[in-house]
C-alpha cells in the first residue's frame, strides 16, 4: 500500500491516531480497496475504534506496488508507542508538514511514513509492523432501537461538565429528554462524590428517535478522542444504542472519513436507577431493510442518504471479498444463532480490570438481545481478529444482509 | 555601584575579578553545559572559557569574552580552577531568577589564586550576597586535536530547524548517526531505536543551510547519551556549526545571543562511537 497525504489531511490523520491511542496499545492498518482503516481494541474487548479513510481523502492512494499482486496487500499492526510519536504535535505537523507519504511493505518489511517538511527537510520513519488478520467488529447500528445525532459541539459541550478523571458515564433517554450523569458504585461513598447531572430537550437533536427507554452506561474516556476529532471537523455525531448491556456505537461521518468507536456498556442488572427497558421495539422510521444491501449510516429519515459511493458494497474489481465494512456492522455470526448475536462468554468475566470496566467487560459478554437464551457460546468477542478465509465464508452463508 | 565600592580596598589581593550587570549573561550559558557537576574555568585576557567533560569522549566550552563584562581584570596570563558548576549555577541564580524586566541580578566575581575559595559578590535590589565556593585543582581538558585543516565536512544550520528534530529524536536508539555527503542525502540524523529507524534530512540548498560545505562522504555514529546534552546549547542558539574530521570526531559550535544581544559561543567535541567504513 502506498498513499500521500497533504497538508490538512496530515493533522486529520495525526487526530485519528490520537483518537486511537484513547482505546488500545495498538494500531492495526488495513489498507482495502474501497479505504485504508485504522482500528483499535482496547485489552478488555471493551472497546473499538476504527476510522476509514477513502481515497479520496489521499493525494494518492494504491494497494500494493509495482513488484506485488494487490490482493496480496499487506494488514499489520504496530504498536501505539511506536506510531503516536510521529503525530504527537498536531501544532507543529500543522506548520511545517507539506506532504506525508505512506507505505506498507516496502522490502524489509516496515511501514515507512515520510514527511516532506517546509525548507526541504524531509523526515523518514520506518516503523516495524507485525503482519496481522485485520481487526473488525462486529455491529449492527442500523439495528439499535435508539437513535441521536446532533453537532460534535453539543456532546462536547455535554461531556465537558464531567472531570477528565471521570471513567463512566450514564446516557438515559426516554421520549421527553435525554440525561447524561456520572456514574459510581457503591451506594454508601455517594454522599462523597460529586453528582452531575444534565438534560436536554429532543429538540436540541439534529436526530431523535427513542425506540426503548433506555440507560446505557459506557467508559466516557475512551469516548473523547472521538469527540474531540468530530469537533476538529465540524462534523454531526450519530449515537446508536439500545437497552442496558448492548454496545452502543458513536460515528461521524464525511465524503472522505468515516470513524466509530464501539463500546460495551453495563448491563441492566447492574447498572443504578436504570429504568427496565420496555418490551416493545418500536423503531420509528427504519428505512433501511434488514435484508437489503445497507449504504453505511442509521435510519435518518428526515434526508435522502447521499453516501459516498465508496461505502457502498460492491465487489470490488478483483473478485476480493467484500467484508470488514462499517455498513455492514453485522453482529459475529455464532453458532446456531440464526439472528447472528453474541451471547456470553463466562471466562471473560473473570478479566481482572478495575471494577467498573470488569462488569462492563463481563456483562458486554453476558448481554443477549432478545431472546433470553443463556447459553454460553465459544468465544464471542466484540471485536475479533477475523481470519479474512474462514470468516467470509461464514460471513457470506449467515449475514442477513448479503 | 555598591559591589565595586565595597571591594575597592581588597582589589589588589585578586588575580581575577569579572563583572556582570545582568548576572543572567553568564548563567544562561553555563546551562547550556551543565551535563556534568564539575567544571574547568580558564581566564586569559580574551575572557573566560568554561568545560565540562564526560568521560573523555564528550567536551563542551562555554567562552566567554572579556569585552562581555563591565569588568574584566586579570592579573595572570592564564588564571584557572575548577568548581562544582552546579553550586555555582545555584548561587548565581540565588535571587530567583525573575525575570522581571529592570530587574537583574548583578555578578561580581573574584579570585584570589591558587587554594582561594571563588567568592561571588551578588546584588539585586540593594540586597548584597556574598558566596564563597571550594575550588580545585583544574584537570587538564582533552585535547581532541580537532584543527580546521582537517575538517573534511562543515555545515552550518539555523538552529531553529534542528530543534525539532533534537526535540523528536528517539531516545531509545543509542546512537545517533550523522552523514554528511556533497550528494545525497547530504546531511541526515540517523537514529536506530526499538520502533525502527528515523532519518532527518537536510538538503544543500534548503534555505535553512546557511553553508554546506562537504569534500567527501562520511558517516559517523556518536552515543545519543552524550549527544543529547547539547540539545540545551542548540535551545540557547539562532546557529550551528557542524564539523567532522577525517577520523569522525564531531565539532558543534552554537552561537548564542546573550540577554544583551551579544555573542558567546558554546562548543561541543565528539569522539565517534564505532568505525563506522566511509563510502
Amino acid at each position: 500500500m502506498n498513499c500521500i497525504l497533504e497538508g490538512s489531511g496530515v493533522k486529520a490523520f495525526g487526530k485519528a491516531i490520537h483518537a486511537l491511542s484513547r482505546i488500545g496499545d495498538e494500531l492495526w492498518l488495513d489498507p482495502m480497496v474501497k479505504a485504508l482503516a485504522l482500528r483499535s481494541v482496547n485489552s478488555a474487548h471493551s472497546a473499538y475504534a476504527c476510522f476509514l479513510f477513502s481515497p479520496l481523502f489521499f493525494l494518492h492512494y494504491s494497494l500494493g506496488s509495482a513488484s506485488e499482486q494487490s490482493s496480496e496487500t499487506i494488514k499489520c499492526k504496530l504498536a501505539m508507542k511506536s506510531i503516536l510519536p510521529l503525530f504527537r504535535c498536531l501544532t507543529s505537523i500543522e506548520r511545517n508538514v507539506e506532504r506525508c507519504q505512506i507505505s506498507i511493505g516496502t522490502p524489509d518489511d516496515r511501514v515507512m511514513i515520510q514527511f516532506f517538511c517546509r525548507h526541504g527537510i524531509t523526515k523518514t520513519h520506518n516503523l516495524r509492523f507485525q503482519e496481522s488478520e485485520a481487526l473488525q467488529a462486529v455491529f449492527a447500528p442500523h439495528l439499535c432501537p435508539n437513535v441521536l445525532k446532533a453537532p460534535a459541539r453539543l456532546l462536547g459541550d455535554m461531556v465537558m461538565h464531567f472531570p477528565v478523571s471521570q471513567e463512566e458515564i450514564t446516557l438515559s433517554m426516554t421520549s421527553q429528554r435525554v440525561s447524561l450523569k456520572n456514574y459510581y458504585e457503591g451506594g454508601n461513598d455517594h454522599m462523597k462524590t460529586m453528582c452531575t447531572e444534565m438534560s436536554l430537550h429532543p429538540d436540541e437533536f439534529d436526530y431523535f428517535q427513542i425506540g426503548v427507554e433506555s440507560d446505557i452506561t459506557f467508559c466516557l474516556k475512551e469516548l473523547r478522542g472521538l469527540l474531540s476529532f468530530a469537533e476538529s471537523h465540524c462534523l454531526p455525531v450519530s449515537v446508536h444504542f439500545g437497552a442496558a448491556g448492548k454496545p452502543v456505537c458513536f460515528s461521524v461521518d464525511d465524503i472522505v472519513l468515516e470513524a466509530t468507536v464501539v463500546l460495551a456498556t453495563l448491563s441492566d442488572s447492574e447498572s443504578r436507577g436504570s429504568s427496565q427497558p420496555t418490551e416493545t421495539l418500536a423503531p420509528s422510521t427504519p428505512k433501511c431493510a434488514d435484508a437489503a444491501v445497507l449504504p453505511v449510516g442509521w435510519c435518518d429519515g428526515s434526508k435522502a442518504q447521499d453516501s459516498p459511493a465508496v461505502m457502498e458494497m460492491i465487489p470490488s474489481s478483483q473478485g476480493s471479498p467484500i467484508t470488514n465494512l462499517p455498513a455492514l456492522m453485522l453482529l459475529r455470526p455464532e453458532t446456531d444463532d440464526p439472528n447472528g448475536r453474541g451471547v456470553a462468554d463466562e471466562a471473560f468475566a473473570s478479566a481482572t480490570l478495575s471494577p467498573a470496566s470488569s462488569m462492563i467487560c463481563s456483562l458486554l459478554f453476558r448481554a443477549s438481545q432478545q431472546d433470553d437464551d443463556g447459553r454460553a457460546a465459544r468465544l464471542p468477542v466484540l471485536a475479533c481478529y477475523s481470519d479474512e478465509e474462514e470468516n467470509l465464508e461464514v460471513d457470506n452463508t449467515r449475514s442477513p444482509s448479503l | 555601584m555598591p559591589l565595586s565600592t565595597q571591594s575597592q580596598g581588597d582589589a589588589e589581593q585578586y588575580v581575577l575579578v569579572a563583572s556582570l550587570d545582568n548576572a543572567r549573561n553568564l548563567s544562561n550559558i553555563l546551562k547550556a553545559i551543565t551535563f556534568k557537576d564539575h567544571a574547568i574555568f580558564s581566564a586569559t585576557p580574551n575572557g573566560l572559557k568554561v568545560t565540562v567533560e564526560d568521560s573523555k569522549c564528550l567536551q563542551a566550552n562555554a567562552f566567554i569574552q572579556a569585552e562581555i563584562f563591565q569588568e574584566f581584570t586579570i592579573k595572570d596570563d592564564s588564571v584557572g580552577f575548577q568548581v562544582n558548576l552546579t553550586v555555582l549555577l545555584d548561587c548565581l541564580n540565588i535571587f530567583g531568577g525573575s525575570t522581571v524586566p529592570g530587574v537583574s541580578t548583578a555578578l561580581r566575581m573574584c579570585y584570589k589564586g591558587y587554594g582561594y575559595p571563588l567568592t561571588l559578590f551578588l546584588e539585586e535590589g540593594g540586597v548584597v550576597t556574598v558566596c564563597k565556593i571550594n575550588t580545585q585543582e583544574p584537570e587538564e581538558p582533552v585535547d581532541f586535536e580537532f584543527c580546521s585543516t582537517n575538517v573534511t565536512n562543515k555545515v552550518i544550520l539555523l538552529s531553529e530547524s534542528l530543534k525539532e528534530a533534537f526535540s523528536e529524536l528517539d531516545m531509545t536508539s543509542e546512537v545517533l548517526q550523522i552523514t554528511m555527503s556533497p550528494s545525497q542525502p547530504y546531511f541526515r540524523l540517523s537514529t536506530f531505536g526499538n520502533s525502527g529507524n528515523a532519518h532527518y534530512d537536510y538538503p544543500k540548498d534548503s534555505d535553512m543551510m546557511e553553508l554546506f560545505r562537504c569534500t567527501k562522504t562520511q558517516t559517523n555514529r556518536y552515543k545519543m547519551s552524550l549527544l543529547k546534552p547539547s540539545t540545551k546549547a542548540l535551545a540557547l542558539s539562532c546557529k550551528v556549526s557542524v564539523r567532522t574530521d577525517s577520523r569522525g570526531f564531531l565539532s558543534l559550535q552554537y552561537l548564542v545571543r546573550n540577554d544583551d544581544g551579544q555573542i558567546c559561543f558554546v562548543e561541543y567535541f565528539c569522539c565517534p562511537d564505532e568505525e563506522v567504513e566511509e563510502q
